[in-house]
């Protein structure tokens, strides 16, 4: 019940924070027309697959809130020390908070960004179904990336500035996750390595059902990303509970 | 004018010092931009293994253009980030504490910040602009003055972008998003660009002033390539010096006692 009030809280917030969603919106579209036109120039066989693709995995990239600057923040200025204390879960209430953020910027982009997307490529994807599937698991990626970022935030118990590690794991995201172009176009050792990481179910997952759709590569990406949830939530009950930890040992 | 420059010449030093004088932090911010600038080119390196050349680009052209505009960024933000900040400074008032003194205010709040990771663009655009090859002895200057011509559009831009809010008010969201435009359409191949979205990237968004042209600088030096680039950095500053000058007049106080020592 908390949490629910927490995300409609986040979720009326980001609407009413017009101005950050209508630049987000802008900055959706002129990536993808910078896109279009560089795919048109490497070759018109691309330009309709190649930037329908880019439309999903930005769907991602632009829409999850940077979560790990309020979490920084908070053990930076030691605000973390009384919030602890209240009866629901500190990191929880940050993905939640984050959770209703990006529902209202997702739903956003994915209907004006898709629609500005259609208008560039002047039709939809070969298999307009795939949209269908594409971006509810783009959702469920955008979600995953919370959790991620909520780890990097944590990360500032240690580090004072967690915003160095959220660059790099955000690259990390962008050339694992096939961001511009898709794993299937990369050297077979770089993509099978971008594999291995949870990057790779994020972008090319949710996107390569646009270039090449089977319900199978759905079910496949849906059960990749909640192994990775698991994984990832496993890792930041044990990396919260080892900074509750420090903070004690600190005198919080 | 000798006393503006002097007064300059002072601000860029103080940033100097400022953005390293915390050690650690400066040393993290420098070395993760670094690495985020170049795990970050391993994206076009992966396109141009795939497609060789867009339209008479290839991978080291655009290291050359990577370079150029990760160098300029750089000397932008780590003598200039104050320009980020331009719309909270007008909205809160803030302007107060920088009018009350006797040298320019616009220089005053440019340099009141210097971002520490700018050093780490720096650093990474000068390796790609080695590893691109074209660094000969005679584009030395000329990649240099291109470099500096850069960040001046850059930080001319900037204000020129966070002025509007002499005039419209608290648009902030919308105005960062405009800064980051600058940068976004200025890493692509130009070749990319044509017709209207070519001219917009000379005038509304000066990319060309920013990449494209001071990139040419360092493929094909030519005094005229300088020129154009020296004309366009002049441009842009004589530009953002009178819209911040006419947007003064309609700046509204906040009544701020604060002083700045």
């Amino acid at each position: 019940m908390k949490y629910w009030a927490i995300l409609g809280i986040a979720a009326r917030q980001a609407l009413a924070a017009r101005g950050g969603l209508l630049g987000r919106l802008l900055f959706f579209w002129a990536l993808m027309t910078i896109f279009s036109q560089l795919w048109i120039a490497v070759g018109p066989e691309y330009a309709v697959n190649y930037t329908w693709y880019l439309g999903i995995t930005e769907l991602v990239a632009l829409g999850v809130p940077q979560i790990y600057i309020g979490i920084e923040q908070d053990v930076r200025r030691g605000d973390i020390a009384y919030r602890i204390g209240r009866p629901i879960s500190y990191v929880g209430s940050k993905i939640v908070e984050g959770a209703g953020e990006f529902a209202v910027r997702f739903a956003v982009l994915a209907t004006f960004g898709m629609a500005g997307t259609w208008l560039l490529c002047g039709q939809l994807p070969a298999e307009p179904w795939s949209l269908a599937f594409a971006i509810p698991l783009a959702f469920m990626a955008g979600l995953l990336m919370l959790i991620l970022q909520a780890l990097i935030g944590l990360s500032a118990f240690w580090l004072q500035d967690a915003a160095p590690v959220y660059w790099i794991v955000q690259k990390l995201l962008f050339i694992f996750g096939g961001l511009m172009i898709p794993l299937s176009v990369y050297p077979g050792w770089l993509h099978d390595i971008a594999d291995a990481t949870p990057f790779s179910a994020m972008l090319y997952g949710c996107g390569r059902l646009v270039l090449d759709f089977d319900p199978a590569l759905a079910v496949d990406t849906a059960w990749r990303l909640a192994a990775w949830a698991v994984l990832l939530l496993g890792l930041l009950i044990l990396v919260y509970r080892r900074s509750l930890t420090a903070l004690t040992v600190n005198g919080g | 004018m000798r006393n503006t420059l002097r007064f300059l010449k002072a601000l860029l030093t103080t940033n100097l010092k400022a953005s390293i004088a915390l050690r650690g932090a400066f040393l993290m911010q420098a070395t993760f931009m670094l690495l985020n600038n170049l795990i970050f080119f391993v994206m076009w390196w992966v396109f141009f293994d795939r497609f060789e050349e867009v339209r008479g680009w290839r991978v080291e052209d655009m290291l050359a253009m990577y370079g150029m505009v990760a160098a300029s960024f750089g000397m932008f933000v780590v003598f200039g980030a104050g320009a980020r900040d331009l719309t909270r400074v007008i909205i809160e008032g803030d302007l107060d504490s920088f009018l009350g003194q006797p040298k320019s205010p616009l220089l005053q709040v440019v340099c009141a910040r210097s971002q520490a990771s700018g050093w780490g663009d720096i650093v990474s655009g000068l390796l790609m602009i080695a590893w691109s090859g074209y660094m000969g002895v005679g584009a030395v200057v000329p990649a240099l003055i291109g470099m500096t011509c850069g960040a001046v559009v850059l930080l001319a831009s900037t204000v020129l972008i966070h002025c509007s809010a002499f005039w419209l008010g608290n648009n902030d969201d919308l105005n960062r998003a405009a800064s980051e435009f600058l940068v976004l359409f200025s890493v692509y191949p130009k070749t990319v660009f044509s017709g209207a979205l070519k001219f917009a990237l000379f005038t509304i968004l000066p990319a060309g002033f920013i990449s494209f042209l001071p990139v040419e600088t360092l493929r094909a030096p030519s005094f005229m390539g300088v020129a154009a680039v020296v004309g366009g950095a002049v441009l842009y500053a004589g530009l953002a010096v009178g819209v911040f000058r006419a947007g003064l007049r309609r700046y509204e106080s906040g009544n701020r006692f604060g002083v700045r020592a």
